[in-house]
C-alpha cells in the first residue's frame, strides 16, 4: 500500500515514516505542501494520504477540498496541531476521513490508519 | 548551528532593531511619514521587524536541521542494535552457545536489544515537539508581521510582509507536547459529527 505524506517539516514526515514502517507500511511517497503533494498523487498509486494542515502555499484543508474534487473516495488522516473543535469539524467537512492531533503516540496513529483501512 | 550561521546572528544582532511605537496611534497626532527614498524601498525592514523575522525564521531552519541530525543518530542506533541482534542469533547457532549459562546470558543480550530500540522509537516520536515549536514560533511571526505591516500602513512607507508563509494554527498556544493530550477531544469532535451527518 503506497501511502502520501504531506508536511512542511521534514521532522514530522521522518517521524511519520517510521511509525509507519513499524507498523508495516514502507511504501511512502513525501509532499511538503498542498501543492507537492497534489503533484504526487498525479503520479497515480497513492492509497492513502496522511497530511498536516499548517504548510506553505497551499495549506491541508485547500488540498484535501482539491483531492476530493478529484477523488471522493481515497481516505485522508489529517494530523495537525489545530486542536480546536471548529477545526475539526471543518476539517471533516472539507473530506477528511480522520484527525490525529500533535503530539500523538504511534499507537494513535497506528490505531487511525487501521480504522481506516479497515 | 555552525560558525557562519553563529556569525551572522551576532552580527544582526549587533543592530538594535527600533521598537515600533505601536502605542496609542489613535489619540496621537498622525506621524509624519519620513520621507519616501528609492533606500526606505529597497530596505523594506528599516524598522528592524524584518530582522527579528528573519532571526526567528534562521531558529526556526536551524532546528529543524539539526533535528534530522539527532534523527540521524537514532536512525544510526537503531541499525546497530539491529547488527548486534542479527550477530547474537548467528551466535545461538553454534554449539557453545547451547549451554543453559550461555542461552540466559544470550536472552538478556537480546531483551537488552529490544529495549534500546524501543528506546530509539521513543526518542524519535518525541521529536515531535520541533514541528509543534515551530508553528508557536510562525505564530509569533504572523503577529510580528502584523505589527509590520501595521507600521507600514500608519507611516505609508516600506514594503509589507511577504505572503508565502506557512498557514497558522490559531489554537497552538494551548498545544502542549505531551503525546495524545487533545485525543480523547478530537474523537469525541469526530464521533459528535460522525452521528450527526448519519441522523
Amino acid at each position: 500500500m503506497k501511502i502520501l505524506i504531506v508536511d512542511d517539516s521534514s521532522t514530522m514526515r521522518r517521524i511519520i515514516i517510521n511509525t509507519l514502517s513499524r507498523i508495516g507500511y514502507t511504501d511512502v511517497v513525501e509532499g511538503d505542501n498542498g501543492k507537492s503533494g497534489l503533484e504526487r498523487l498525479g503520479q497515480g498509486g497513492v492509497e492513502m494520504i496522511i497530511t498536516d494542515w499548517n504548510m506553505p502555499e497551499m495549506d491541508g484543508l485547500e488540498f484535501v477540498k482539491t483531492v476530493r474534487v478529484q477523488n471522493p473516495v481515497i481516505p485522508i488522516l489529517m494530523v495537525t496541531t489545530n486542536a480546536a473543535k471548529e477545526d475539526i469539524v471543518e476539517a471533516l467537512q472539507a473530506g477528511v476521513n480522520n484527525y490525529v492531533v500533535k503530539p500523538f503516540t504511534p499507537e494513535t496513529l497506528k490505531e487511525k490508519i487501521e480504522s481506516l483501512l479497515g | 548551528m555552525d560558525q557562519s550561521e553563529i556569525d551572522a546572528l551576532l552580527a544582526g544582532g549587533a543592530k538594535s532593531p527600533k521598537k515600533p511605537e505601536v502605542s496609542a496611534p489613535v489619540k496621537d497626532p498622525v506621524p509624519v511619514p519620513p520621507p519616501v527614498t528609492a533606500a526606505s524601498h529597497a530596505e523594506p525592514h528599516a524598522d528592524g521587524s524584518g530582522h527579528v523575522i528573519s532571526e526567528l525564521d534562521t531558529v526556526t531552519a536551524v532546528t529543524e536541521r539539526e533535528s534530522n541530525k539527532v534523527m540521524d543518530q537514532l536512525d544510526q542506533i537503531g541499525q546497530l542494535v539491529n547488527r548486534q541482534q542479527l550477530l547474537i542469533t548467528q551466535i545461538m547457532a553454534h554449539e557453545g552457545a547451547q549451554a543453559p549459562g550461555m542461552q540466559k546470558v544470550i536472552h538478556e543480550v537480546m531483551s537488552a536489544g529490544k529495549e534500546i530500540q524501543d528506546k530509539v522509537f521513543e526518542a524519535m516520536d518525541l521529536m515531535q515537539f520541533q514541528d509543534i515549536t515551530r508553528q508557536k514560533l510562525e505564530r509569533i511571526l504572523h503577529h510580528l508581521r502584523q505589527i509590520h505591516d501595521y507600521i507600514v500602513d500608519l507611516l505609508g512607507t516600506g514594503l509589507k510582509s511577504d505572503t508565502q508563509r506557512p498557514s497558522i494554527s490559531h489554537t497552538i498556544a494551548q498545544t502542549g507536547t505531551t503525546p495524545d493530550e487533545n485525543k480523547a477531544h478530537a474523537d469525541a469532535v469526530i464521533e459528535a459529527f460522525k452521528s450527526q451527518k448519519k441522523g
